[in-house]
């Protein structure tokens, strides 16, 4: 095994390893301890940061040109994106509900294998920048998608009356409704820029299938965002919508690349 | 590895508390804040004393102290004695009066039980953690602390924090009032926390009291007599609505308590659903505590809406004292091994409780 997929199953252990810690210190209540899971997401990410440097100098590029290299990109900026977000959201318990994602884009990733990549003619920076903004975009929807999660459970758990160890970790919904639009709008954003790059590199639409998926992607969410903006619905039906949304990312993720 | 401490032989703690004294006795042995300096100076000049720390709460007044007296027995019943001086008991009410007398290792393990929240009215309440250090500051300003105190009540922080970090001890709420506030926050940032109370029953006010001493932003108060509205908006520096503006106002607030003795349901679904369009769709809690109840059980379908009534709190409270109590063990079992680190258990002859 190359060392680079010595360093993606490292990591890929490791985000195993704070689900499981995670879900240990949950059932001892001791979740406090929180500096655990950090320590084990800033390991998991390094190691990922890693793999995806050794990556490029083997295909002499940006890897981020095939399914499992696509999927490994996202997790890296799924996890980047929970540094810099969690804290800013005060969102407990994202740690939790990111490593099992990460670690099951990285499993996906190896199951499909990591081919060379053909010889390519020189680098324009404008193409990587776009292809890498729409795959941190994919990342924060990726995001919402989990918070959604966790908003979903916690809902349930105050509706229900059910008030146990979970419940008392988990963010306010207030807080969690308020990530979900913000991490939404930050993808958006993102991927708005990714598309008006593709604009000036004069990408034809009907040749580059990617593009129109993006485009897709980008209406599906423009929309989302317009429900949560203008509260059409009521937080609950955004968290699905949220939640459900991820899915036509992630499938064009592999039409495209399989295309 | 640290070494066995040398606080085992001359350590006492004389004291009572809530198990052992009803609380017509407790108010009148508990030693004001602002005396208890000269208390602990008082304490460490009698005869044979070495160290001083008084620990005076609503629930608890206790005397910790060092000394060279040739047994324990004297060093309790020095400070029996200067209790019933202190507060000029008559002698019906001394040969009544029931303290606890611990030496050395059991002296340890009570301070550790105590600020772990052990020995407390309300298992694993965090406020008594707070309390003890106070005292212990006081002391250690008015210098009557040296080595030997200073190194048990640095031992029993400890074992304090370890004992909530390694435990669910102080996890979950115990009271109504208590469960009002971790739904409360749970569902909105209490800091923007707006507050309403339909009827101003003692419970509805005691959740309100709840709420905003842990920071909820404004109260409105309405109740069918006004005068009683005012009063406690009054006191809880809200504002005081008419009852029949009440509903005009349901939009503007986040969590509703509603205790009125009405027969019937004064709130219903086709009102909070209309209040949650107004609202759009931001979460809203309602906390019934009213028999027979205010609120339709038909409004916890709403979208957004959390509906509590009096049996699901108490619930929530029941559940809160047996997790407590289920932790109980683990706490024990960490103060046991803190004793022994410290070198408590190495002490022979380390007695039980006595009450004299």
């Amino acid at each position: 095994m190359p060392p680079s997929l010595q360093l993606l199953l490292a990591a890929t252990l490791v985000f195993v390893g704070a689900v499981v810690q995670a879900l240990l210190a949950l059932k001892a209540g001791a979740w406090k301890r929180a500096r655990a899971q950090v320590m084990l997401m800033s390991l998991g990410f390094a190691l990922q940061t890693g793999f995806i440097y050794l990556r490029g100098e083997e295909v002499r590029q940006c890897p981020i040109r095939s399914l499992p290299d696509i999927l490994v990109f996202i997790s890296w900026s799924v996890v980047l994106l929970y540094f810099l977000l969690g804290s800013s959201f005060r969102l407990s318990l994202l740690g939790l509900f990111t490593a099992p994602l990460v670690a099951l884009m990285q499993g996906m990733a190896f199951m499909n294998g990591f081919a060379p990549y053909p010889p390519k003619g020189p680098i324009n920076a404008l193409v990587e920048l776009h292809i890498a903004l729409a795959l941190i975009s994919y990342a924060a929807f990726a995001l919402a998608c989990i918070t959604g999660v966790m908003y979903l459970i916690q809902e349930r758990m105050l509706k229900r009356h059910h008030i146990g160890g979970l419940f008392y970790q988990l963010p306010p919904i207030q807080g969690l409704a308020h990530a979900i639009q913000r991490t939404v709008r930050l993808g958006l954003l993102l991927l708005s820029i990714a598309l008006g790059i593709s604009f000036a590199l004069h990408l034809p639409m009907t040749k580059t299938g990617h593009v129109v998926f993006a485009w897709i992607v980008w209406a599906l969410y423009a929309v989302i965002s317009l429900l949560m903006w203008k509260h059409f619905t009521s937080p609950r039906k955004t968290a699905w919508l949220a939640v459900i949304g991820f899915i036509l990312p992630f499938i064009s993720l592999w039409i495209v690349t399989h295309a | 590895m640290p070494e066995p401490t040398d606080i085992r032989s001359g350590l006492v703690c004389v004291g009572l508390n809530y198990k052992t004294t009803p609380v017509e006795v407790r108010e009148r042995l508990a030693f004001p804040e602002a005396q208890v300096p000269l208390a602990v100076q008082q304490v460490r000049g009698l005869p044979g004393f070495e160290e001083s720390v008084v620990l005076s709460t609503c629930n608890r007044v206790e005397l910790y102290a060092t000394h060279a007296l040739p047994t324990g027995k004297e060093g309790h019943a020095a400070l029996r004695q200067y209790l019933i001086e202190r507060f000029e008991l008559q002698p019906e009410h001394a040969e009544a009066l029931v303290l606890y007398n611990l030496d050395s290792a059991e002296a340890a393990r009570h301070l550790f039980r105590v600020v772990s929240g052990l020995d407390s009215m309300v298992l694993g309440e965090t406020e008594i953690f707070g309390q003890v250090k106070s005292a212990y500051k006081v002391a250690l300003d008015t210098g009557t602390t040296s080595r030997s105190l200073n190194k048990l009540f640095q031992q029993a922080f400890t074992v304090g924090k370890k004992v909530r970090n390694e435990t669910t001890i102080q996890r979950g709420s115990t009271s109504v009032g208590s469960v009002a506030v971790d739904l409360a926050e749970k569902v909105h940032d209490l800091k923007e926390c707006r507050v309403m109370l339909v009827g101003a029953g003692e419970m509805s006010r005691t959740c309100a009291q709840s709420l905003l001493s842990r920071g909820a932003k404004s109260i409105i108060v309405s109740n069918r007599s006004y005068d009683k509205a005012v009063e406690l908006a009054t006191e809880m520096k809200g504002r005081a609505m008419k009852f029949d503006e009440w509903e005009h106002a349901l939009h503007e607030v986040d969590v509703i308590i509603s205790s009125t003795s009405a027969p019937h349901f004064v709130i219903k679904p086709e009102q909070i659903d209309q209040v949650m369009r107004k609202r759009r769709w931001e979460p809203l809690l309602i906390i019934d505590i009213a028999v027979p109840r205010d609120v339709d059980p038909a409004v916890n379908n709403i979208e957004g809406v959390y509906l509590y009534d009096i049996d699901a709190l108490q619930a929530i409270a029941d559940e809160g004292r047996r997790e407590r109590e289920r932790q109980l063990a683990s706490c024990e079992r960490i103060i046991e091994e803190q004793l022994e680190k410290y070198g408590f258990l190495k002490s022979p002859g380390s007695g039980g409780l006595k009450l004299a």
